[in-house]
């Protein structure tokens, strides 16, 4: 993978009649896989069209891998593979004849466009479907031929817009899956979605919109706080732990089924695991609280407005 | 049917059925043609909110569509409060579906939309469609065209179409559909409220963790026939015969290990580097549970996080598809 | 000597492989869409379904040239005074029923299924310009037309070669159609290209562009033939331009004859040559500024 940012806002505002879809938004985005995440009204799809330079900012400087959008567009196309939301492949052609020609539409020979379609439609399940007509396909099936169409010129960098929407949790896995893969093949993922969730399992970084203004930007793992709650599941017996916690002077309150206990670093992880065993209570849960990604983002977002 | 009595005399219910059932499936069967969309399926719903779910092509949209009178059952009954939904038309007043499909006529603000739906459905109150509309917070945007809407937006509209005719029984097929991370947390408060207020609500979803959150029960449908029913952790249990999976992490993985391969209760020990611990599989969880932190102690251990793989709606989810 | 060894062994890692080749840009992206476009239009990697209408349409549209030959060929030793020709090349690039049935066709099978399945988006994500969608989609159209209204014009010219005394002094006696004819052919399918797919880029529907192309040509042209009157009488009027359908004949007429043919309707009418290419440019611009603005890929 090449190094460099992946992608550089500066000062980035679009405004339309009567609104303002995106508000002065400065961001330097790292290489691997990222989440867009927006609310009331943040311009998922103007944000794409800007990034594709489909669309020309009101204000400020967009820079993809490298290349600046305005003065070169085609250039940064020609690295950029795009996966929409809404249906839109052919129904009454194959799966290997969509990919095969879109890869030569982005430019590859087409007998090089041949053979990656197939490589790629193996790599992403649809070996034996390929020869069908996308008609037949089912949800999954298509979703996957979307993702096929994206990524069969070996772009830079992928666009995906709700990648496993209508797909049943089954489907949304192994969606989720093939998208983390993505990083280690080198291809790097701005992924926009609504699911925290899905954010949360894939992404290393995470980009949060809220009415056009960013309300936060960084790396997952550094936005998901550890808070210095234990929280203890103890079974029917969770007040017995509170009173003998309370007799050794640590603060623990009993709530909902499980045990929330303030713990002073890891002696007190090992205090507490020695209090549980003294008393014979069966252990099924120890975590130390982490905040979701929902939660960050409700808070920061609180925040900004 | 739906009650029986166990080996002590206590009256146990099925929970298939809803103790105080206001939609009733009895034996019911429809097939298009050659695809048997639902198989003799029997089950009830009642007040509060009941998740359904069960993979694309399980039969959910067939009968939540059967439920809400739109389409006929070729075998067995629906009823509605003792009512035959496809022939009542008062019962049909007081049901309301939220379909997946985009389906809104065109050309029509989203205000105009709810009093056309309101005026089908012979709703007298002249606010209800702006009180509808508030609800999920819709009410500044009520005078633009749906056409022009977001997918969230259009399907926060139909819900308020839906919410017009004050429904006692309010089927809503995948609401959350496109809705942001801040309507999605307020659509499933309104859904909570309007179970709370003794409607039946039966939401479907593929979104598993907001169905946990929104629904203490569920009906999982698979290939047209009931698969579980119930709270998501009672129907883990009945699972019993399953193995649990408990992710133990901790300072040194190797060591716990082979402590507690000692254990009966302990069916096998797998090393997850990815999440940097150790997965114990067990039939017997609270055995194990009461051996793990007295096995710790003594190896001087230090126990990091305990976890069971197995607790989400997803997990189970994924246990009933194999 | 190699001796066999059973005891190696390899596993070969079929995973990701990068793409480090030759990569095209512009130019690249828009000839795979010229391509692709034919393919689609001639029902070539589709089902046999889809090759039928196109091939028949060729068949019947050659058959003229058959007929010609044939005759020529029956003939051939019969000492006439004059050849008999039922159809000569000037002629032949003229304007079939079967032809207007293959644009109305063609040209919306193109373009209308992108806009219907909503595949522009994909498109337009591609290293390519709304412009080099246009120019693909003509370039695919007018090669088509081109090809099937030049096939029978070379069956013809090689049936009479043959069935002449000396196809050599057929050839140096005939030279003038060598460049007549394609050029000809090239201006009638370039604006045949461009009125059927600025017409099928307006709507989504096939039916209703195919209906349209068909419906314009055939209004125009009755619209026209009401206006100039009998022109066999009278000879021709400047109303005559209105037929959008007959356009290119007036093109041809310069081409063969150097001026308006006396048999036209546009005949004897001042400066004729001059308006016919005017009104053909007008045509074609026209055509031209509603596909720019149908397919305006950046939003302002």
């Amino acid at each position: 993978m090449e190094s460099g940012s992946l992608l550089r806002l500066d000062g980035l505002t679009k405004r339309y009649p009567g609104t303002i879809a995106l508000d002065d938004l400065t961001i330097d985005v790292p290489r691997g896989r990222i989440g867009l995440v927006g609310a009331n009204g943040a311009g998922k799809t103007t944000t794409f069209r800007l990034l594709l330079g489909l669309a020309h900012p009101t204000e400020g400087h967009i820079e993809v891998c490298g290349l600046d959008v305005e003065r070169d567009p085609i250039g940064v196309r020609a690295r950029l593979g795009y996966m929409p939301e809404h249906d839109c492949l052919p129904l009454d052609q194959t799966a290997a004849d969509v990919v095969s020609t879109f890869g030569e539409l982005s430019g590859l020979p087409a007998r090089a466009a041949r053979q990656r379609a197939s490589d790629i439609l193996d790599l992403v399940g649809l070996d034996e479907a390929r020869f069908r007509s996308i008609g037949e396909f089912s949800t999954g099936m298509r979703q996957r031929t979307k993702l096929a169409q994206a990524i069969v010129s070996d772009p830079e960098l992928v666009l995906l817009d709700e990648p496993t929407s209508g797909l049943d949790p089954a489907g949304r896995d192994d969606m989720l899956a093939l998208v983390a893969r993505l990083g280690t093949f080198g291809i790097s993922v701005l992924m926009a979605t609504h699911l925290l969730d899905d954010v949360q399992k894939v992404c290393d970084y995470v980009v949060m919109i809220d009415g056009g203004r960013l309300v936060v930007a960084g790396a997952t793992e550094s936005l998901l706080e550890r808070t210095g709650t234990v929280t203890v599941d103890v079974g029917p017996s969770g007040p017995d732990l509170v009173a003998a916690l309370g007799a050794m002077h640590l603060r623990a309150v009993a709530a909902d089924g499980h045990v929330e206990v303030e713990v002073d670093g890891d002696e007190g992880l090992d205090l507490l695991r020695d209090l549980i065993a003294r008393l014979e209570l069966p252990l099924y849960r120890l975590s130390t609280r982490v905040t979701s990604l929902d939660e960050v983002f409700l808070n920061r977002s609180e925040d900004v407005s | 049917m739906s009650a029986a009595l166990d080996p002590d005399g206590a009256i146990v219910h099925d929970p298939a059925f809803a103790p105080d059932a206001t939609v009733t499936v009895s034996n019911v069967s429809v097939w298009f043609r050659q695809k048997v969309a639902l198989s003799e399926l029997s089950c009830s719903f009642g007040p509060g909110v009941t998740g359904l779910l069960g993979p694309n092509g399980a039969g959910k949209t067939t009968l939540m569509r059967a439920i809400t009178g739109l389409i006929d059952v070729n075998q067995g009954h629906v009823r509605i409060e003792n009512s035959d939904p496809r022939r009542d038309r008062k019962v049909f007043r007081r049901l309301a579906l939220v379909p997946e499909d985009e389906a809104v006529p065109g050309g029509l603000t989203a205000r105009q939309f709810v009093r056309y739906v309101a005026d089908l459905h012979g709703v007298v109150d002249r606010n209800a469609p702006d009180d509808a509309l508030e609800s999920v917070a819709m009410l500044d945007v009520a005078d633009r065209n749906v056409d022009a809407f977001s997918k969230g937006m259009r399907q926060r509209t139909k819900v308020a179409a839906a919410l017009v005719c004050d429904p006692h029984v309010l089927v809503l097929d995948e609401p959350l559909n496109g809705a942001d991370p801040v309507q999605r947390l307020k659509l499933i408060a309104l859904f909570q409220q309007l179970g709370a207020e003794g409607r039946t609500v039966i939401v479907s979803s593929h979104i598993l963790n907001e169905v946990e959150r929104l629904a203490p029960r569920v009906i999982v449908l698979i290939n047209g026939r009931l698969a579980a029913a119930g709270g998501h952790h009672a129907i883990r249990d009945a699972m019993d015969d399953r193995p649990r999976h408990v992710l133990v992490r901790s300072d040194d993985g190797r060591r716990l290990a082979s402590a507690l391969v000692v254990l009966d209760s302990v069916g096998g020990v797998t090393f997850d580097p990815g999440r940097d611990g150790v997965v114990i599989e067990t039939v017997r969880a609270r055995e194990l549970a009461t051996a793990l932190p007295r096995l710790a102690r003594d190896a001087s251990i230090r126990l990091l996080e305990v976890r069971a793989l197995d607790d989400s709606l997803e997990s189970l989810f994924r246990e009933l598809i194999r | 000597m190699s001796v066999v060894e059973a005891g190696q062994g390899a596993v070969y890692d079929r995973g990701y492989r990068p793409y480090d080749g030759p990569r095209g840009r512009r130019g690249a992206a828009t000839l795979a869409l010229y391509k692709a476009s034919m393919r689609r239009a001639l029902g070539i990697r589709r089902s046999w379904r889809q090759k039928v209408a196109p091939f028949v349409l060729l068949g019947i549209v050659t058959i003229p040239a058959i007929v010609n030959v044939g005759i020529g060929y029956v003939t051939r030793n019969r000492f006439l005074t004059e050849r008999i020709e039922i159809i000569t090349y000037h002629d032949y690039v003229g304007v079939s029923a079967a032809l207007l049935l293959f644009v109305a066709l063609v040209a919306p099978d193109v373009v209308c299924p992108d806009r219907r399945q909503h595949v522009l988006p994909l498109m337009f994500a591609r290293p390519i310009t709304g412009v080099d969608y246009v120019l693909a989609k003509l370039g695919a159209i007018a090669t088509i037309v081109f090809a099937f209204s030049f096939l029978p014009q070379v069956v013809l010219y090689v049936g009479n070669m043959l069935v002449s005394d000396s196809a050599l002094d057929y050839f140096t006696g005939h030279l003038d159609v060598v460049w007549k004819v394609p050029l000809a052919v090239a201006l009638l399918s370039i604006y045949y290209a461009v009125v059927g797919v600025a017409i099928s880029s307006l709507t989504e529907r096939r039916i209703v562009a195919g209906a349209s192309v068909i419906g314009l040509f055939l209004v125009t042209s009755i619209a026209a033939g009401i206006f100039v009157g009998d022109f066999h009488e009278k000879g021709g009027s400047a109303a005559a331009l209105i037929n959008v359908l007959a356009m290119p004949l007036y093109l041809r007429d310069l081409v063969f004859f150097g001026h308006i043919g006396p048999r036209s309707p546009l005949s004897g009418v001042n400066n004729g040559g001059l308006f016919a290419i005017i009104a053909y440019a007008a045509v074609l611009l026209t055509g031209i500024a509603v596909l720019l603005r149908r397919y305006r890929w950046v939003e302002r």
